[in-house]
């Protein structure tokens, strides 16, 4: 099996995890009601979770410890998506975020069910079973604020405008594309880019929203070889104050 | 004689209360959790939604974040009907009149002690509510019951069955138990070692 092509598949998807559930994470205590802030901040912790199981399999790899991986790398060594750095914006902001990235998320992990690398394909089964609870979640909200109000399908629909360039990042093709797809680790993601937009346009169409034309909108590229945006570092930077204090505490 | 209280005295009685303003709240939710395959639904809480898939949303993270779950079922607040409830062991189904069978199905739950959780007695159909209380009582009514909660089954958003697996890595989860913190461990550790 091809480990640099494995290794860097693993990478990007830990990084977005972590990096998500980090964003989601500054929502916990301000979300709009007791409830929400609650699923939503469950949801953020799930998130961090499925990044360690990532790292942790990077780990068996030959990488170093999962924490030193997650947290003592500078913001050009991350390979995630531009979308998941991007700050919280209002909450809107936020549940299209969520909305675009755990439907793809949901599929990703859909798809390892059937890698190759087996230990991938077992926890990839119980990651996507906490996905459908996350898409669930996703899918509601959008229906509901989708069809309510002036005010609320104006605000949705500017959030999808203005992320479906980074969603569409979410597919930048590695440069092992063809190993990870001939040698079954990954369906690709081509594959995964279709299977998503399948998912979510029907969703998208039962509400007042219109997707964007995924042909006439320029994908945000470059996250997965490092280039980010001005808001990764400082995340980074706050993500790890106090580790970087006590590097060797226990926790 | 006025009265002696002080908390009395001190009222201005001449002035009217001021009236309450409105909660700003959503409506609320009743939840319903199954904790193991075949074991009876029982009453957890409530959460505050706009509508029964919002509260089935908020539900599965307020209520079944920790341990184990199968199911979970929640039905708004002002859709279940309340009987009266029954001190020192009566059974509250010995007050309940006989009733009509039908064709609405009701699920009924009944408190079989204070403090504790209403749990699901099972589901019956009846023409109407009043009715329902009296076959629940035909049907359950050899146990004691302290109270009863009856709801049309139609009003309860409930899991799919299918949707089970979105509680199937919670045993994994210790790190939402506060047993799991071991914090009495790690404070012993660290005076012992002070101590040394």
């Amino acid at each position: 099996m091809n480990k640099t092509a494995l290794k860097e598949l693993l990478f990007k998807i830990a990084d977005d995890q972590l990096i998500l559930g980090h964003r989601n994470s500054e929502w916990t205590g301000l979300g709009p009601i007791l409830e929400e802030d609650i699923a939503f901040s469950s949801m953020a912790q799930d998130k961090i979770g499925h990044s360690y199981a990532m790292y942790q399999i990077l780990e068996e790899l030959g990488e170093g410890d999962p924490d030193q991986v997650a947290f003592f790398r500078k913001a050009e060594e991350f390979h995630n998506s531009q979308l998941v750095e991007l700050p919280i914006g209002e909450y809107s902001f936020s549940l299209i975020r969520h909305f675009l990235y755990d439907h793809s998320d949901f599929l990703r992990f859909d798809m390892l069910r059937n890698s190759s690398y087996e230990l991938l394909a077992q926890v990839s089964s119980k990651i996507r079973s906490e996905l459908k609870y996350h898409t669930m979640h996703a899918r509601t909200w959008v229906k509901k604020l989708g069809t309510a109000t002036d005010d609320s399908i104006s605000r949705l629909q500017n959030d999808l405008d203005a992320l479906m360039p980074y969603a569409l990042g979410l597919f930048e093709k590695s440069p092992y594309e063809e190993e990870i797809i001939s040698e079954n680790i990954f369906g690709g993601e081509e594959e995964l880019r279709s299977r998503w937009l399948e998912l979510i346009a029907p969703i998208i169409s039962k509400t007042e929203l219109v997707l964007p034309d995924p042909e006439g909108v320029e994908p945000v590229m470059g996250g997965r070889i490092g280039k980010h945006t001005e808001y990764l570092q400082p995340l980074i930077d706050e993500m790890t104050e106090v580790m970087r204090i006590d590097p060797d505490a226990e926790w | 004689m006025d009265s002696l209280d002080p908390r009395i005295q001190r009222l201005d009685k001449s002035q009217d209360l001021p009236e309450k303003e409105n909660l700003d709240q959503l409506e609320t939710y009743e939840v319903f959790l199954q904790l193991k395959e075949n074991k009876p639904y029982q009453h957890v809480g409530v959460v505050h939604a706009s509508d029964e898939d919002l509260a089935f949303l908020f539900a599965k993270e307020q209520y079944s974040r920790r341990l184990t779950c199968t199911g979970l079922w929640v039905v708004r607040t002002s859709n279940v009907y309340v009987s009266l409830t029954t001190d020192n062991n009566e059974n509250v189904y010995e007050r309940f009149e006989d009733g009509k069978e039908g064709d609405i199905s009701f699920e009924v739950f009944h408190l079989l002690k204070r403090g504790k959780q209403h749990v699901h007695a099972g589901t019956i159909n009846s023409d109407d509510i009043k009715s329902a209380f009296g076959i629940a009582a035909r049907e359950f009514g050899e146990t004691t019951a302290l109270n009863v909660w009856i709801a049309r089954s139609a009003d309860f958003l409930k899991s799919d069955p299918g949707d089970v697996d979105i509680w199937s890595t919670l045993p994994d989860k210790k790190f939402r138990d506060a047993l799991a913190y071991k914090a009495g461990d790690k404070l012993k550790n660290f005076l012992e070692k002070n101590r040394s």
